[in-house]
């Protein structure tokens, strides 16, 4: 999940916004709000960081080769330690896996951010030391980060037979781990155009709709680039994957202007949800998540998958480099991509489903659910996403630099 | 023997500790006094300001790390690049200072002169907002703002809509983030004001009018000096956090509304330029730094004492 990069504590307000309006906040993102308010203080930890000599994070780099992964079997599993997102997973599922594998899951709660989380462990990871987690679950992006820099452990692919058999086949290559040699999909999201249809007067098709100026000034984009520019690109007809440096600095140009005439009103982390469901903004790039917890109480809300296609994005499980009990960890993996446990799971926290089989078993017991397009796209919707594009860091950084003009500062 | 021990006793003990004597004592109390505000001052004033002053000229990226280049054209290069969101910062803090004051002189007036018995609640009151957070009251103010809110639907069914300009919207315009600067530093303005006018000698006055001075030429030759060094810390305490305030740009305004501190934020905290933040935040510094000591000329050294103390 994409949370909020502008690090303000925007999403809290968000958060109590809608305790005070009686509004239900579900579960994760309510936490993810807290959290990203917590990035604050994060960043002054950046701040600390920048008063010494400040040291880049490229050093010590490694490659690993992947094929000569072997994590031997062990009975019991004994312990396997897991940071996860906070109020992203049923814990009933937990004694299940204790009992079949004879194992005792740590599951902590205190993956809160990418980019604070990554701030945590980098040192360790870096002078080759072991982080304390058998798990951790970045998202995709940060997920590409450590794994080009050598700080995951790749998966022994003879141990997660279910998660080979079971991944949603959108979801087998991403560009940033062909093969899914480090990661495997925990649950995924979907971005793309949240909208109002009473305010817009009319449907909308393509993200191109944003731009018309009967909207001007009640539309809002994401400041995460990857999200944005990805769309505005699939409206030009390109592909987010393989489009260049320049195509995407192109797209940020065109928010750029959009957003000098007024036509884009702000770029925003998750709190766009609250204008949207108060009518301050018609249509807007949203987060599938957000719009499914927003639909109870907004039913009116729509959200659009354009035919020119839209971005999706994964939460990953991942193996730190010098974890204790690999093996624990990929029978974990192994027993979550079981579809009876995927189901409990989706049940639970109402994300994007990574694993095949899961509609079928929730159709007759919660078909509302089963019927979610946000949560099981169709294989129409499945064929429009697209993942993020794999930049080297000096070009990654470039496009930051230059969204950042964009959105403000 | 007794008398001996008497006078060791009485004196430091013979030897080493002799330089505590009562005239060194007293000598020593003011730096004993001063010293805990000076290591705080040194620890988390100086030494962060030489680091920030160190930083800015370093050159590098987050991925490689950063080297100290003395790169000093990061001065130059970010205040042509930022100068925009500077003029900016120092326009909107200015209005909302002169918005803060127009507000809080009357205010601060009645609450002084004439509200009597009811002086410690109307001060209650102004403070009041404050025992919630900022950002809070922030937020309320972008639900009264809104677009369906309350103040478009008043503006709309009293048919003054058209004042809103083409956009039609209060909320996200430069106007509801001066506005919101305005509330949230009101109170900064408003209590220097009344400590000042509250001390002031109202027989002042009266004698001015017997002296067939009028209400006004009373009130501007006696009343406005003698309340000087409340205007004085008020606008200083108004304008300077104004400055540097980015809370209400974020989330009363759009980009266009961003101010400095929005782009030092996330100089820091997104693009990790860290460099640029640093240039960026010493030269407001600098600037607020100018002001002061321009302020200080123009009124004299005394007044802003005094300005202080109030």
């Amino acid at each position: 999940m994409t949370s909020d990069p502008t690090g303000t504590p925007k999403s809290m307000i968000e958060f109590l916004d809608r305790l005070i309006a009686g509004e239900r906040v579900s579960r994760r993102s309510a936490l993810r709000r807290f959290a990203a308010a917590g990035l604050t203080v994060g960043g002054s930890s950046a701040l600390l960081a920048a008063c010494g000599g400040v040291k880049g994070t490229n050093e010590g780099k490694t490659t690993v080769d992947v094929t000569k992964v072997d994590h031997p079997t062990k009975d019991p599993v004994g312990k396997v330690v897991i940071s996860n997102w906070p109020l992203y997973i049923d814990k009933k599922v937990i004694p299940g896996w204790e009992k079949k594998v004879g194992g005792k899951l740590d599951y902590i709660e205190d993956y809160n951010d990418n980019e604070e989380f990554y701030a945590k462990v980098r040192q360790e990871l870096e002078a080759g030391q072991p982080i304390g987690r058998d798990m951790v679950i970045p998202t995709d992006w940060m997920a590409a980060r450590w794994i080009s820099r050598g700080f995951s452990e790749p998966i022994d692919k003879d141990n997660v037979p279910n998660c080979t058999a079971n991944v949603l086949p959108a979801l087998k290559s991403p560009a940033f781990d062909k093969n899914r040699d480090f990661t495997v999909p925990w649950q995924s999201g979907i971005t793309a155009v949240g909208y109002n249809p009473k305010l817009t007067g009319r449907k909308l098709e393509s993200v191109n709709d944003l731009f018309d100026p009967k909207f001007k000034g009640r539309v809002t984009f994401l400041t995460e680039w990857r999200d944005s520019a990805g769309l505005v690109l699939l409206a030009m007809g390109k592909d987010p994957v393989t489009a260049t440096k320049d195509d995407y600095l192109a797209a940020i140009d065109k928010m750029g202007e959009e957003s000098a005439k007024g036509q884009i009103r702000r770029f925003t982390g998750n709190d766009y949800a609250k204008d949207l469901a108060s009518g301050n903004i018609w249509a807007c790039i949203a987060w599938s998540g957000d719009i499914v917890q927003l639909q109870p109480d907004n039913p009116h809300l729509e959200f659009l998958v354009p035919e020119q296609g839209a971005m999706t994005w994964s939460d990953n499980m991942m193996i730190p480099k010098g974890a204790e009990n690999p093996y624990g960890a990929e029978t974990w993996m192994n027993y979550v991509y079981q579809p009876p446990v995927a189901a409990k799971i989706t049940e639970y926290v109402n994300y994007f489903c990574p694993v095949k089989g899961v509609k079928e078993l929730l159709i007759d017991k919660s078909p509302d659910l089963a019927n979610n397009q946000l949560i099981f796209p169709d294989e129409q919707t499945l064929s429009r996403l697209n993942g993020y594009p794999a930049f080297s860091e000096a070009d990654d950084r470039e496009i930051t630099a230059a969204m950042q003009k964009v959105t403000g500062a | 023997m007794s008398a001996a021990q008497a006078s060791t006793t009485g004196r430091a003990p013979a030897g080493g500790v002799r330089w505590l004597t009562l005239r060194r004592r007293r000598a020593l109390l003011p730096a004993i006094f001063v010293a805990p505000g000076l290591a705080w001052l040194v620890v988390f004033y100086a030494i962060p300001i030489v680091s920030q002053l160190w930083v800015s000229l370093q050159t590098g990226n987050p991925d490689d790390g950063f080297a100290q280049t003395y790169n000093w054209s990061v001065y130059p290069d970010s205040l042509s690049e930022y100068h925009t969101h500077l003029v900016r910062s120092l326009g909107y803090a200015g209005l909302a200072t002169i918005l803060c004051f127009v507000i809080a002189f009357p205010l601060a007036y009645f609450i002084a002169f004439k509200a009597g018995r009811w002086k410690s609640i109307f001060l209650l009151l102004i403070i009041l907002p404050f025992f919630t957070s900022m950002i809070v009251r922030t937020v309320a103010w972008q639900t009264l703002l809104a677009d369906e809110g309350f103040v478009v639907s008043t503006l709309r069914s009293l048919g003054l809509l058209n004042v809103l300009g083409e956009s039609g919207r209060v909320l996200a315009t430069p106007q509801a983030v001066i506005a919101g600067i305005t509330y949230n530093f009101l109170p900064f303005m408003a209590l220097p004001l009344y400590a000042s006018l509250e001390r002031m000698d109202r027989g002042l006055v009266e004698a001015a009018t017997d002296l067939y001075a009028s209400r006004w030429t009373a009130f501007r030759k006696i009343t406005l000096p003698l309340a000087a060094p409340g205007i004085f810390a008020g606008t200083l305490l108004t304008f300077i956090p104004a400055i540097g305030d980015y809370i209400n740009a974020q989330l009363l305004g759009t980009p266009q509304q961003y101010m400095i501190g929005n782009v030092i934020q996330s100089q820091y905290l997104n693009v990790r330029d860290y460099p640029v933040a640093a240039a960026l935040s010493f030269i407001v510094m600098v600037i607020v730094l100018v002001i002061i000591v321009i302020a200080a000329r123009a009124l004299g050294t005394r007044r802003l004492s005094e300005a202080v103390a109030a």
